[in-house]
């Protein structure tokens, strides 16, 4: 049976959500205000919410009697927004990129809500073998690195049309489009080769006949949102040597993808079963 | 006891030529601040100088020198002009005006264009160099401190000085928008004209790793090329040099788009459908409008940069309420606490001699009371502290409270001074309409 999240890791889990709602209202807020302290306060609430975050994993890994992560729903949606937090807390400790937190926040907060809800109403484990667990970290990891992608390209549409709309203060904020592209591509292509790996873990394990997808499996939405999802993101990588895709079309692509993505994630929780 | 004085002139009060003569440099400055602390020893001196303003702030004794003609002379004999040269062009104020004055030129509300940053680097400096020549005391050193903070924040927490005020600038602001590096980007200048030199100026601040400059002379193209070591290219060849360009100006004078839709549709392929940043400051325009509906095609043209600027100022403006604010709570604070440290030692001193007055009268007393016992010894001793202090906690509570506006501490000081003789004063008294005067008045 999978460990059920306890009362007192959940309330962590809310607080983590709180404080990351915190400093997301307040990195709004320093878009009116410039105060450093406003800045302070919203930095603090970032390493709080990666605090509580890590604090849950610890304690619901204690209470598996598993150190290692991923163990189930619970755990990995965690494990998923807690990546994607450090990324942010990674990027703006190095070269800021000041709309970075507005755009992944938000869905570090829907992650963490999503683990607080799935992982209570339809908890379910994880098989634990060599291949399941490869398949897992790469999807995830995959995952993980389309949100950035996803995240970043909405923020390119945005600058793209701030830009195009000749507004005060261009560029201000969101970076320029060129770092934008960047990281998009560097996302997209860790992103293609995690997923890559995901996916032929997922067949092996498919075709030695240890899943519960049923003999149907290429039918299932986290079979078919998964191949349309890796068509996209092939089509980004693409764009190098076609470059008609690059810039706006990368960009849009990127978010469609991390739609499409979002869609496998909420199939996975749907499923019946072990994985 | 300080006081402090400001004597200047600015772009408003002082046309160039009497501004430029009355100009302090770094050296004639050291040498300024240095010859005033020979003629003034006990006075404080800071020293502002900028393009747009001359400024001297005087801390001095209460009653004490210089006065403001005194102020006026020295400037005149280190400049070497007759006073009547610049006299009528000088503004001076007084105390709280000081102040106040002192934080709005830091937080540039003074300055000819609003919410530029380079005046409080020069407030900086003005002050560090007071501070090397020993010049900034107890009461300059904390003043411009609190100013240079000011500055700060009004920087910080205002939109005074956010956006760009200039075309040139605007377009740097947009291409840094678009590209993150330069080094590897190009740039490509049609024209060769005073309009695209002042553009082109900014874009090089950029470091780019190529600047082609492409005009019908050209000879003024290899002037310009040789200027901002660029390459001068021939017009022939335009089609080629926008292949290779990511940011083009153009500033020509023909009367028809040098740059047609037709035309670079033709080459976007050849450029890779690499992002483009044009700027088009000709009028009429060098580039089609239509140009501007590709993707990856950044079009802007003088009436889109102006736009930006107008809305840059309009910003600004609406700002200045937000950093009046900051400077009249930081005025408040520091008057308070100037006030405070002025009047501290006098209330001190005055309760200490009351005491002592008291205890020596009740010492008095007691030596013809034989019979009294310790206890009621100290409940006299206590009696006589209680009257003392409450006789003396309207007139100090109303010292320390009253309007800095109507009174400032200097003359309270000074009159505590003289009514309970807390101190011999030796200094020259000026006329009283003179010295108690806290109006600036205009030379």
């Amino acid at each position: 049976m999978p460990d059920v999240p306890n009362a007192g890791q959940l309330a962590l889990l809310v607080m983590a959500i709180s404080v990351f709602a915190v400093g997301g209202v307040l990195s709004v807020c320093r878009l009116r205000w410039q105060g450093h302290a406003l800045r302070i306060a919203a930095k603090a609430c970032l390493y709080t919410g990666i605090l509580l975050s890590v604090s849950v994993l610890v304690w619901h890994a204690r209470d598996r009697g598993s150190w290692l992560p991923l163990g189930d729903n619970f755990d990995a949606l965690i494990w998923l927004g807690l990546l994607l937090a450090l990324f942010v807390s990674y990027t703006q400790r190095t070269r800021p990129l000041r709309g970075l937190d507005w755009f992944i926040m938000p869905i570090v907060m829907l992650l963490l809500i999503a683990a607080a809800v799935f992982g209570r109403a339809r908890p379910h484990e994880y098989v634990h073998t060599t291949w399941s667990w490869v398949h897992r970290v790469t999807a995830y990891g995959g995952a993980a690195a389309f949100a950035v992608a996803g995240a970043v390209g909405a923020m390119y549409l945005i600058a793209n049309h701030t830009l195009r709309a000749k507004r005060l203060n261009p560029g201000a904020g969101l970076g320029s489009l060129e770092r934008l592209e960047h990281i998009t591509l560097v996302s997209v292509t860790l992103g293609f080769a995690l997923l890559t790996i995901g996916s032929v873990t997922g067949l092996v394990w498919v075709l030695e006949g240890r899943n519960t997808l049923g003999p149907k499996w290429y039918a299932q939405p986290k079979v078919l949102l998964t191949f349309i999802a890796w068509l996209v993101y092939a089509l980004v990588l693409h764009s190098p040597i076609n470059p008609r895709f690059r810039g706006r079309k990368t960009a849009m692509l990127s978010v469609l993808g991390f739609a499409l993505v979002v869609g496998v994630l909420i199939a996975v929780q749907l499923m019946p079963g072990k994985r | 006891m300080d006081r402090l004085l400001l004597l200047g002139l600015n772009h408003t009060t002082a046309p160039l030529e009497v501004r430029e003569r009355l100009a302090f440099n770094a050296h004639q400055r050291m040498e300024a601040l240095s010859r005033f602390r020979q003629q003034f020893p006990n006075c404080e001196l800071v020293v502002l100088s900028t393009c747009n303003r001359v400024e001297l702030y005087a801390a001095r004794e209460v009653h004490g020198h210089p006065r403001t003609e005194e102020l006026i002379q020295f400037a005149a004999e280190f400049h070497g002009l007759p006073v009547a040269h610049f006299a009528p062009h000088l503004y001076h104020k007084a105390n709280r005006q000081v102040v106040e004055h002192l934080f709005h030129v830091a937080s540039s509300l003074d300055s000819m264009v609003l919410g530029e940053t380079q005046i409080l680097g020069q407030v900086r400096e003005a002050y560090e160099a007071a501070a090397q020549a020993s010049a900034a005391g107890p009461l300059l050193n904390p003043l411009f401190q609190r100013a240079i903070a000011v500055g700060k924040q009004v920087v910080r927490d205002t939109a005074l000085n956010e956006g760009r005020l200039s075309i040139a600038s605007v377009a740097v602001d947009y291409a840094r928008g678009i590209f993150d590096h330069f080094h590897d980007k190009t740039v490509l200048c049609v024209g060769a004209g005073k309009m695209a030199t002042l553009v082109l100026e900014n874009f090089v601040g950029l470091k780019p790793g190529c600047l082609l400059v492409c005009n019908r002379d050209s000879a003024k193209a290899s002037a310009v090329a040789t200027r901002f070591g660029g390459h001068a290219v021939t017009l022939d060849k335009l089609a080629d040099h926008l292949i290779a360009a990511d940011i083009v100006l153009t500033s020509t004078g023909s009367a028809h788009p040098i740059v047609t839709r037709q035309q670079f549709d033709r080459l976007r392929k050849r450029r890779r459908y690499r992002p483009i940043f044009l700027i088009d400051i000709a009028v009429p325009r060098d580039v089609e409008p239509s140009v501007g509906q590709i993707d990856n095609v950044y079009l802007y043209n003088l009436d889109d940069l102006q736009q930006v600027v107008s809305q840059t100022q309009a910003q600004r403006k609406g700002a200045i309420d937000a950093a009046r604010k900051i400077i009249v709570q930081h005025v408040e604070s520091f008057v308070a606490w100037h006030r405070q440290r002025e009047l501290g030692p006098a209330i001190h001193q005055l309760y200490n001699r009351y005491h002592q007055i008291a205890q020596e009268e009740l010492a008095r007393t007691l030596g013809k009371l034989p019979n009294v016992t310790e206890a009621e010894r100290a409940h006299l001793q206590d009696l006589a502290r209680r009257i003392v202090n409450k006789l003396l906690h309207d007139p100090v509570q109303a010292v320390r409270h009253a309007d800095p506006e109507h009174m400032p501490a200097a003359q309270y000081l000074h009159a505590l001074e003289k009514l309970f003789q807390l101190r011999e004063r030796t200094t020259d008294v000026d006329s009283p309409e003179d010295e108690l005067s806290d109006e600036p008045r205009e030379s």
